[in-house]
């Protein structure tokens, strides 16, 4: 009758007389795998990045609520997140939504009138009755509310876009976190932005 | 003891990492968040003083409809355009026939004898049992047919794409268009930054006419000079804002206009004169930023606003005093 120390023994006998099976072995094989699958890994994942398609942060115009979040929630200061305007959708309006106050006194250029907190818009007067609004990218925070007042009043030709050349494209978004509607999301860096007019509400463009 | 310390340390640490987790995703959520100093409130402009809303909402009739575009009431039926199909609506929401077209419609109207249904860039011709009797090809490309309205044998055709309202005898032949100009010196006629430009004759057989780049309401004569106009451009609720207003207006049985808007959506009513009465619907009976609902009244002064967001009719009746 063989007792458990002598049991090992045999066990361990039989495995030193079998070089297939040998704990080195299976260890010194093991290792070699683990090795060759982690690089294999990370060569995969470096010529991914190398030869995949990039991707970065931008809006979409139609599920922005214009909440204001993209001018404090950016790691960026000023925000890399733009107004940026459709010239083809905009009606040059006279009265424009996007420019004015709400209750401004009176339909001019005056700082008093101006809804931009930083008077980012410039208003040019084109011929009766139409003035056309350029945005001036270097004073924009990104705050939207000529966004809010142009889809409001107008035919909502002023909207967002993440600028690439300012964006960190960080791994998290700090405002896609914290976006009311979801409308922040990863893109493909071949197309990066959704501007209104060729980005269509379904989604082509 | 070493190990205990270890130990001890790592409870705390664990303790510190989830409430630092919970709190931030507790208070790090879009509605948890302060209020935001940049963020634009334009509640007030649509909240509506209750003493100037002069309608209540009656009834409503659901429609088996997408895309609804277009209303028009006429001998105590609806006639409603949209998707590729007209369908004739009774009052009690009794579908009484329906007619399927090859393209989407934006607008009818229906006359004694013909039923006129606008498309992007052609009209047809029904008799009112729905055969189609002509079809007219004779636009341009950059057409958009957004209104029709017939008086002594013309139609009318507002055409938004070009800013003219282009006239036809009922045979189809073109006499001629109306571009809104006052004089030959003058630059503008309609201003149409977007497809809204609405026409409609008054019991008196006036033609009215939307101006919606100047919020105004002009009156033509036939031959298309300047009559009259009256024009409200405001953010308040007794004028017309932003691009494109008002986007459809109708007339009730003693002349007075009823107007819808786009943007902040609501439907309002002024005297023959101009003067701003009251409001029909107030923006909270709408979805936001929603489309302009197209409008049709009834000899009893009903009013029936084509709400396109809801696709349904819906009745609006003036409150008793």
């Amino acid at each position: 009758m063989l007792n458990v120390n002598s049991h090992k023994q045999i066990r361990g006998i039989e495995m030193e007389n079998s070089p297939k099976n040998s704990r080195r072995d299976f260890i010194k094989k093991g290792t070699r795998l683990s090795l060759l699958l982690t690089l294999g890994a990370v060569g995969g994942i470096a010529a991914k990045h190398l030869t995949g398609e990039k991707y970065v942060w931008q809006i979409d115009p139609f599920k922005c609520t214009q909440c204001g979040r993209c001018a404090t929630s950016c790691v960026m200061s000023p925000s890399a997140v733009k107004c940026i305007h459709a010239y083809d959708l905009c009606g040059y309006c006279d009265l424009c939504g996007g420019y004015l106050k709400p209750d401004a006194n009176q339909r001019s250029t005056a700082a008093e009138n101006q809804l931009c907190p930083t008077a980012a818009i410039q208003r040019k007067y084109i011929e009766e009755p139409y003035f056309e609004y350029v945005i001036d990218e270097s004073l924009c925070i990104g705050c939207a509310k000529c966004v809010k007042g142009c889809t409001s009043f107008g035919n909502g030709s002023l909207h967002l876009q993440i600028i690439q050349n300012r964006c960190l494209n960080c791994n998290e978004c700090s405002i896609a976190r914290l976006c009311p509607s979801e409308a922040i999301s990863r893109v493909k860096a071949s197309n990066p932005y959704k501007v209104k007019g060729s980005f269509t509400k379904e989604g082509k463009s | 003891m070493k190990n205990k310390g270890i130990t001890l340390f790592l409870i705390i640490l664990a303790v510190i990492i989830v409430t630092s987790v919970t709190f931030d995703y507790y208070f790090s959520k879009p509605d948890e968040l302060p209020e935001n100093p940049y963020a634009l409130n334009i509640n007030l402009l649509e909240k509506i003083d209750n003493s100037k809303i002069l309608y209540t909402e009656s009834r409503n009739f659901g429609l088996n409809f997408t895309e609804p575009s277009g209303i028009c009431f006429s001998e105590g039926q609806f006639f409603i355009v949209g998707d590729q199909k007209m369908q004739i609506i009774d009052t009690f929401g009794k579908l009484k026939g329906e007619f399927k077209f090859d393209q989407k419609p934006t607008c009818v109207y229906v006359s004694t004898q013909n039923i006129f249904v606008g498309f992007r860039k052609s009209v047809s011709v029904l008799n009112r049992e729905g055969l189609k009797m002509n079809e007219w090809n004779s636009f341009s490309d950059s057409s958009v047919i957004t209104s029709l309205a017939e008086k002594s044998g013309i139609l009318f055709v507002a055409d938004a794409g070009k800013r003219i309202i282009r006239k036809f005898s009922l045979a189809g032949n073109p006499l001629g268009v109306i571009e809104g100009k006052t004089g030959n010196d003058q630059i503008h006629g309609f201003i149409i930054p977007s497809p809204y430009f609405d026409i409609a004759f008054n019991e008196d057989g006036e033609l009215w006419v939307v101006n919606p780049g100047k919020h105004a309401l002009e009156n033509y004569t036939v031959s298309g000079d300047l009559r009259t106009w009256w024009k409200a451009t405001s953010v308040r609720i007794e004028g017309f804002s932003g691009c494109c207003n008002p986007a459809h207006f109708a007339f009730l049985p003693d002349g007075s206009f009823v107007t819808s808007e786009k943007g902040t959506v609501r439907i309002k009513v002024y005297k023959p004169s101009g003067e701003f009465l009251g409001v029909v619907a107030a923006p909270s009976r709408f979805k936001e930023n929603s489309a302009a609902p197209d409008l049709a009244t009834d000899n009893e002064g009903n009013i029936y606003a084509l709400d396109m967001d809801k696709k349904m009719i819906r009745q609006f009746v003036k409150k008793e005093k």
